[in-house]
C-alpha cells in the first residue's frame, strides 16, 4: 500500500516509535502557555499516527494543531524514541498544501512572498534594504526581514559596530531568503533565492554574515542556495564572526543570554555568544533553561503571524526566566527573538515594570563602546 | 455534543475552557495505554466549584465523566471508554502552601510532579515517591492511581504521604477528608479510600501531602551475577542484613543484552544486575549501609561489583538504567509494560516464570524493576501492526497475571487496574471483596457517571 502522504513516507519509522509517553510535554512552550494536550507534541503525534493508520484524513480541522509549533525542537531533547516532531510537522504542512488545505496565514505569507520582496510586503525604501552604496567588499552583511523592517535600531547599531571594527563589508539590495516558506508548507520562491544569490556574488565577497540565524540556516542547508556553496561562499551567523574580537569594554551589570533555537538547537552554536559575553560582562548568569534546554521565544515556525496570542505568551514565559536571574540585560543573537521578547516586555505589565532590557548582542556591544549602557 | 449540554458546560467553565474540536477529541481519546474511545467534549475547570457544577450537570443528565491528569497512565484509566466528557484538571495547577514546620504541602491536582519537587527542593524537602513519569505526570494522577516508583522499598508509595483531600463526589457535593495532622484515626479513613480509586469515586480537587527532608548523602553501587538465583538470593539477604536500600533495582539478562546491543553501556553480559542506592544524613551512614550490601553481593559470588566514588561515577552507574526508556522505545515499534508485584522472596520465581512465558509465546520480553519492593516491570517488545503477535502478547499478559497471583502477588504494584487489568480482578480478589468494591462504587456513584467501565466492577 502506498502512503497517502509524504510525511509518512519520510518519517514512518519515527511515527511508529512514538509511545505516547508524553515526556515532550516537559518542555513544549506551546503546551506551557496553552495547557492544551492537543497542541503538545504528543497530541500532534497522536493525530499524525491516526493519519498513518488511515483512521483520519488531512482536513482543515487539523490546521490548529499542525501549525501551532514554533519548530523550536526542544521536545526532541526529551523524546526517548528520538522522534523529531518539528521536522515531521514541516512535511505534514506540505502535505496539507498538496491536498489543497491551506492555513490562511501561511497562504497569505506565500502570496506576499510570491509578489513582494519581504515577509511584511513593505516597499524596500529604507536605507537598509535599498542601500545607496553597494560596493565590492570582502563581506556581505545580510540583515534579514525582521532586522530590516522591525528591529531597525538594532540593525543600525550593528552596522555602526561593523564600521567601528573597520570590517570591509557591504549591504546588498536584499530580499527575503524565503526560507520561512519551507516551514509552513511551501517551496522557497526561486526568484527571491536567485536575486539574493546574484546580489551576493556581484559584490565579490567570499563571506556572508547573517543578522538572522534562520537566514543562516537557509543559506547553509537549503538545496535552493546550493550555488552559494558551489561558489565557496562562507556563511556565518554574526555571533560566530564576533567571537574572536576583543572589544575592550566591560560592564559590571548582570547579563543573561537567550539561545535562539536557530543558533542553538538547530545549529549547535552555544559557546560563541557566551565566549563574547563572558568577556564583556563578568556577571553573566544563565537562565533556568539554557543551551539545549532553552525555552523558545515563541516567534518561529510561522507562529508569530498565525497565532500571535500564544506566540507572545511564550516570549513572556522566557522573559520571566530572565527576570528570575535578576539580570539587567537579556541578550540574544536573533532579531526575531529580540522582536518577540521586546513586544512581550511591552505587553505584560509586571514585565514592563522590571528593569531588564532586551538587546541583540551586537547592539549591546556597540552601546557599551559608546558608553550608552 | 448535544447543544444543550454544551451550552450548560460553557456556562460553567467559559467558552475558552470547553472544546469538542476534533483535535482535542483525538488527544483525549487515549493515554499511555493502547486503549482508546471517542468522547463528546472536554472541559478545563479552574476551580472546585466548577468541578462540582460539572458533576451536578453530568449526574442529572447521566453523562459519563472521565477525570484526567497528564494522561500518562499505563492501563487506560483516563480513556473515556463510555464517551461523554473528559475533565482535564491540568489548569488547577497551583501549589497553595508549603509549610515546612507542619511537614506539609497543599496543592491542586494539576501540579506536575517535577514542579512540586522543584518547589520543595528549595526548602530541602521532597515528596519521596518517584514515578518514572514524574517529569510530566500530575500529583492528582499520582494520588488517583496511588503511584509508586523507584524508592518504594524504603519510602513507600503515594498513599503513605496523603494526609487529606478535597474531593468532589459524583453528585457534586464537596467532601473534605483527613487534615493537616501527621496522625489521625478519626472515623473511617476516607483519604485512604480515595487514594488509588482511579477516579471512580470522586474527583480530587485539593491534596495535602506529607513531605520528607531530602537525604543529605547517598551511596551507589552495582553488582553483576552469573546466576539469576544468586541475584535473587542477594536481594533477600540484603533485607536480612537490616539495611533498607533507598533503591534496589534488578535488570534481567534480556534487559542487559538489549542495552549492550543498543548502547555503549559498560556492563558485563550476565544473568542479572542489581543497582543499589543507600542514603543517610551523613556520607558515613550511607557508605556503612552500602558496605554491608557489598558484603552480601560478595557472599553471593557477584562477578563484578562497582561502587561509585563520586557523584559523576554514580551517574555513570545509573546511566544504563536510565537509558532503558529510550532503548525500549527504539527496539521495536510497540511495547507492553506490566507491573506485577510479588513478595520479595519470590522475585527469582517471578523472573523464571516470565522467562517461560516469553518462550511459550515466542516473544521478546525484557524485565527489570524494583526488586527492593518486589515490583517488576516485564516489557513485551512487539510490532503492533502484526495482529498475530499482538494476540500472543495478550495471552502472555494473561499468563503473567496468573503467575503473579499464584506467587502470592498482585496484578499491579503501581499502574493500577484501569481497563487493561479489569478482566483479571477475580484472580486476585475473592467474590466478597469484589462485591464490596462494587457496592462502594454504587454508594458513591449510583448513576455510574464517574469514570465508568473501569476496574471490572460492572459485572
Amino acid at each position: 500500500m502506498t502512503n497517502p502522504y509524504q510525511f509518512i513516507e519520510k518519517f514512518h519509522d519515527q511515527l511508529i516509535h512514538c509511545s505516547r509517553c508524553g515526556f515532550c510535554q516537559v518542555s513544549c512552550p506551546v503546551y506551557q502557555v496553552t495547557l492544551r494536550p492537543a497542541l503538545n507534541p504528543r497530541g500532534k503525534m497522536q493525530i499524525l499516527k491516526d493519519l498513518l493508520e488511515g483512521r483520519l484524513s488531512l482536513n482543515p480541522e487539523l490546521l490548529d494543531t499542525l501549525f501551532q509549533c514554533t519548530s523550536c525542537a526542544v521536545c526532541a531533547q526529551h523524546c526517548p524514541a528520538g522522534v523529531k516532531v518539528a521536522e515531521i510537522l514541516q512535511e505534514a504542512r506540505k502535505d496539507l498544501v498538496r491536498e489543497g488545505i491551506f492555513h490562511p496565514t501561511s497562504k497569505g505569507l506565500s502570496e506576499i512572498l510570491g509578489k513582494e520582496k519581504n515577509i511584511y510586503g513593505q516597499e524596500n525604501q529604507n536605507s537598509l534594504t535599498s542601500p545607496k552604496k553597494i560596493r565590492k567588499a570582502k563581506i556581505v552583511y545580510f540583515i534579514g526581514c525582521v532586522g530590516s523592517f522591525r528591529e531597525t535600531d538594532s540593525t543600525h547599531q550593528t552596522l555602526i559596530l561593523l564600521d567601528r571594527l573597520k570590517i570591509d563589508y557591504t549591504l546588498i539590495d536584499e530580499v527575503c531568503c524565503s526560507g520561512v516558506l519551507a516551514q509552513v508548507g511551501y517551496e522557497l520562491n526561486p526568484s527571491l533565492v536567485n536575486h539574493n544569490i546574484e546580489a551576493i556574488l556581484a559584490t565579490g565577497a567570499k563571506t556572508v554574515l547573517t543578522g538572522c540565524p534562520y537566514c543562516y540556516r537557509t543559506f547553509t542547508h537549503r538545496p535552493e542556495y546550493q550555488r552559494l556553496r558551489e561558489e565557496r561562499i562562507k556563511v556565518l551567523p554574526l555571533v560566530r564572526f564576533l567571537k574572536e574580537i576583543d572589544f575592550g569594554v566591560t560592564t559590571t551589570k548582570r547579563v543573561t543570554y537567550h539561545d535562539p533555537c536557530d543558533l542553538g538547537r538547530h545549529s549547535g552554536i552555544y559557546e560563541d555568544p557566551r565566549q563574547i559575553i563572558r568577556k564583556l560582562a563578568p556577571d553573566f548568569v544563565e537562565m533556568a533553561h539554557s543551551r539545549e534546554e532553552a525555552i523558545c521565544c515563541g516567534a518561529g515556525g510561522g507562529m508569530r503571524g498565525a497565532y500571535p496570542g500564544p506566540s507572545i505568551a511564550m516570549a513572556g514565559l522566557r522573559l520571566q526566566e530572565a527576570i528570575a536571574t535578576d539580570a539587567d540585560f537579556l541578550l540574544t543573537g536573533c532579531n526575531s527573538c529580540l522582536h518577540n521578547l521586546k513586544n512581550a516586555k511591552k505587553r505584560y505589565s509586571p514585565l514592563r515594570r522590571h528593569k531588564v532590557e532586551v538587546y541583540d548582542l551586537a547592539h549591546f556591544i556597540n552601546q557599551l563602546q559608546e558608553k550608552a549602557v | 455534543m448535544d447543544e444543550h449540554v454544551k451550552h450548560e458546560l460553557i456556562k460553567i467553565v467559559g467558552k475558552k475552557h470547553f472544546s469538542d474540536a476534533l483535535i482535542d477529541r483525538i488527544t483525549y481519546s487515549m493515554d499511555f495505554s493502547d486503549h482508546r474511545h471517542d468522547l463528546e467534549g472536554a472541559v478545563w475547570p479552574t476551580s472546585t466549584e466548577q468541578v462540582s457544577q460539572i458533576l451536578q450537570l453530568a449526574n442529572r443528565l447521566k453523562i459519563p465523566v472521565t477525570p484526567r491528569g497528564a494522561g500518562t497512565g499505563a492501563t487506560g484509566m483516563a480513556v473515556p471508554i463510555q464517551g461523554g466528557i473528559v475533565l482535564d484538571l491540568v489548569r488547577m495547577n497551583k501549589i497553595l502552601r508549603i509549610s515546612i514546620e507542619d511537614r506539609l504541602a497543599v496543592l491542586q491536582p494539576g501540579v506536575v510532579y517535577a514542579d512540586l519537587q522543584k518547589a520543595l527542593a528549595n526548602h530541602g524537602f521532597c515528596f519521596p515517591p518517584d514515578p518514572a513519569s514524574g517529569k510530566v505526570a500530575t500529583i492528582g494522577g499520582n494520588v488517583a492511581t496511588n503511584a509508586g516508583g523507584i524508592k518504594g522499598a524504603k519510602y513507600g508509595t503515594t498513599k503513605d504521604y496523603v494526609l487529606g483531600l478535597e474531593v468532589v463526589l459524583p453528585d457534586g457535593r464537596i467532601m473534605r477528608t483527613g487534615g493537616s495532622c501527621m496522625k489521625s484515626v478519626s472515623g473511617f479513613d476516607l483519604t485512604r479510600l480515595m487514594v488509588g480509586s482511579e477516579g471512580l469515586l470522586g474527583v480530587i480537587t485539593e491534596i495535602r501531602l506529607k513531605i520528607n527532608p531530602i537525604p543529605a548523602a547517598t551511596a551507589t553501587a552495582l553488582g553483576a551475577f552469573d546466576q539469576l538465583s544468586l541475584a535473587g538470593q542477594a536481594v533477600s539477604q540484603v533485607m536480612h542484613s537490616g539495611i533498607i536500600p533507598s533503591v534496589c533495582e534488578i535488570l534481567d539478562r534480556y534487559t542487559i543484552n538489549l542495552l549492550l546491543d543498543h548502547t555503549q553501556a559498560d556492563l558485563p553480559r550476565c544473568a542479572a544486575l542489581i543497582l543499589v542506592e543507600t542514603d543517610g544524613t551523613t556520607q558515613g551512614e550511607a557508605d556503612f549501609q552500602m558496605d554491608k550490601i557489598i558484603e552480601v553481593f560478595k557472599k553471593n559470588q557477584a562477578v563484578l561489583i562497582k561502587k561509585a566514588n563520586s557523584a559523576v561515577e554514580a551517574a555513570g552507574l545509573w546511566q544504563a538504567r536510565k537509558s532503558l526508556g529510550s532503548v525500549i522505545t527504539r527496539a521495536k515499534p510497540n511495547f507492553l509494560v506490566e507491573d506485577v508485584t510479588v513478595p520479595m522472596s519470590r522475585i527469582t520465581d517471578l523472573l523464571l516464570g516470565i522467562e517461560s512465558i516469553a518462550q511459550k509465546y515466542k516473544l521478546d520480553f525484557i524485565t527489570f524493576g524494583h526488586a527492593g519492593d518486589g515490583n517488576l516491570h516485564p516489557h513485551a517488545l512487539y510490532d503492533g501492526s502484526n495482529r498475530e503477535e499482538v494476540s500472543r502478547v495478550e495471552q502472555a499478559a494473561a499468563d503473567l497475571f496468573k503467575l503473579a497471583c499464584d506467587l502470592g502477588g498482585t496484578l499491579t504494584g503501581e499502574h493500577g487496574i484501569g481497563l487493561s487489568k479489569a478482566p483479571f480482578m477475580s484472580l486476585e480478589h475473592d467474590p466478597a471483596a469484589l462485591e464490596v468494591m462494587a457496592s462502594l462504587k454504587k454508594l458513591f456513584d449510583p448513576n455510574n457517571i464517574l469514570n465508568p467501565g473501569k476496574m471490572g466492577l460492572e459485572i
